[in-house]
């Protein structure tokens, strides 16, 4: 118990007597957290919007003339022989004419001189939501081409790739950022207790000389380490969540953001964030403690 | 009081100890030493004599060249560097230049030598106010060891040697910068530490008048070697055979 209260009481001595290092430090750290942990946070819920734009996919297969009603299940039944498949929808001119309808309301008058059968009928082809690779989709899309009278395959999936493109790149960034945490906390950290190794030279030399421990000279300094990443990182994370309460709150209702529904991340990821930036101070302090200090 | 050296253990124990700085500067030379539980033993000579090195020597600051030193039965180059820290816990050393830290208040510097034992600052308090009490120096206590005279200075230095009530206590030079008066308190701490505690204690000093008249042992050092003291019966002297 004295023991600790002895480390305790060093590890508050070193803080005070390079308090400004200390907050500088404790700036970077919380600066890198943030960075990190933004982009992080966009990348996860991409990740999400991107699975539920997948769970939404259909293939829309348009015909060059109906299909007839003894012909379907032998279509039906070729098509989910390709890939599995929850549902297909075969929609005529007239059922796709009247979607149309339904879907402009009031303007549906524009569509009095066009007459029922200007629309291609369709068949629709939800697969199941194991279907979720872009490859394989575009492969079940030239399938559905090679269908009697098919004209044409709309899938989204140019959308879809688009977004995983973009998706891969946020990956980057996050992957450089983690970079960049890793290397600033370390090196932040290592330089910060240097500092503190030589302000306080001369009291290590006496403390030496006195018989102190390498536990009593070292641990306040790890300790050091341990709490500028527990507060660096606590702080870069609270600033991350008030601006993702700002953003929440300003910008809800429909729209585009509404479309990803964004969430913070959930309690065990925040943990694992918090933990990460200690074990990276700690080890930038083991690193200091090892290079500096002879006993 | 006379000694068997047949059949007593020493507390320290020199053999044939040399050390030589580069590039050839002999600061010992084949000294082989003695001392025993509970003597205060005044190792004399001028200045360049030897006398810091046998200290530095005994507290591990530096290894011999050749020979062997023993500390309460412990060979010094086979114990472990954490052993060392162990030992110097148990051994108060009152330096030359103090060593003292000047922006630290005295009683935070005498405090130091308590701290890395874990007392408890009960403890602490009570022990820095007796030995401050006894070296005159009570109402130096917050004061920053920076603004203090060498005087006071060197008393600090020894209070802090002497506060963990070491069993064995190197002085260097702890009088060089001292009045009589204040020479006379050092004399009665050294006299109280080793009566009250039966602390062993070894005086590295050039001032005759500390040593004058005193019953202990007394040993002359020059350029690196150890013999009687001139004014000292042969008899007085623990030489080891080796």
């Amino acid at each position: 118990m004295r023991f600790l209260a002895y480390i305790l009481r060093q590890t508050g001595k070193n803080l005070r007597q390079t308090w400004g290092t200390q907050i500088m430090t404790l700036l970077t750290v919380t600066l890198s957290v943030l960075i990190f942990a933004f982009f992080f946070l966009i990348y996860t819920n991409m990740l999400r919007a991107s699975e539920r734009l997948g769970n939404d996919v259909r293939l829309i297969v348009y015909l060059d003339q109906e299909v007839a009603e003894q012909a379907r299940p032998e279509l039906e039944k070729k098509i989910r022989s390709f890939a599995p498949v929850e549902k297909i929808v075969f929609v005529s001119r007239s059922e796709a004419f009247a979607r149309l309808g339904a879907q402009l309301g009031k303007e549906k008058d524009v569509l009095n001189d066009l007459g029922p059968d200007f629309l291609p009928p369709s068949i629709e082809v939800y697969p199941l939501k194991t279907l979720n690779d872009l490859t394989k989709i575009s492969q079940f899309s030239d399938f559905l081409l090679t269908l009697p009278h098919a004209a044409k395959v709309q899938t989204g999936s140019d959308w879809l790739r688009r977004f995983g493109y973009f998706t891969n790149l946020l990956r980057i960034v996050v992957l450089l950022s983690a970079g960049l945490l890793i290397i600033s906390m370390t090196f932040i950290i290592s330089y910060t207790l240097r500092l503190t190794v030589l302000s306080r030279q001369g009291e290590l030399e006496v403390l030496r000389l006195l018989g102190a421990t390498s536990a009593y000279i070292r641990l306040p300094l790890l300790l050091e380490g341990m709490l500028q990443g527990l507060l660096g990182s606590s702080l870069g994370i609270a600033a991350l969540y008030s601006l993702y309460q700002w953003v929440a709150n300003g910008f809800s209702g429909p729209g585009f953001l509404k479309l990803f529904n964004i969430t913070f991340f959930p309690p065990e990821i925040t943990a694992s964030i918090l933990l990460a930036s200690v074990v990276l101070c700690t080890g930038g302090s083991l690193f200091s403690i090892r290079r500096f200090i002879r006993i | 009081m006379p000694r068997d050296a047949s059949t007593e253990k020493p507390l320290v124990e020199l053999v044939n100890v040399t050390k030589i700085y580069p590039p050839d500067v002999v600061a010992a030379e084949d000294v082989s030493l003695r001392i025993y539980k509970g003597e205060i033993l005044f190792l004399t000579g001028m200045s360049g004599a030897g006398k810091t090195t046998l200290i530095k020597l005994i507290c591990c600051l530096e290894t011999p060249t050749r020979g062997l030193i023993e500390v309460a039965g412990r060979d010094l180059s086979r114990i472990s560097s954490a052993g060392v820290q162990r030992m110097r816990q148990k051994i108060g050393v009152a330096y030359q230049d103090f060593r003292l830290l000047d922006k630290q208040t005295v009683l935070q510097n005498i405090a130091m030598a308590m701290e890395v034992t874990y007392a408890s600052p009960k403890l602490i308090r009570m022990r820095v106010d007796e030995l401050l009490d006894l070296l005159n120096l009570s109402d130096k206590r917050d004061k920053l060891a920076g603004e203090l005279s060498r005087g006071e200075q060197q008393r600090v230095a020894l209070a802090r040697a002497a506060a963990n009530g070491p069993s064995l206590l190197l002085a260097d030079e702890p009088t060089g910068n001292l009045d009589p008066v204040a020479t006379e308190l050092v004399i009665n701490l050294f006299n109280y530490l080793n009566e009250r505690n039966g602390t062993t204690i070894v005086v590295a000093t050039h001032d005759e008048s500390i040593y004058a008249d005193t019953e202990h042992r007394v040993m002359s050092l020059s350029k690196g070697q150890l013999s009687p003291h001139p004014t000292r019966a042969p008899q007085q002297i623990e030489l080891f055979e080796a």
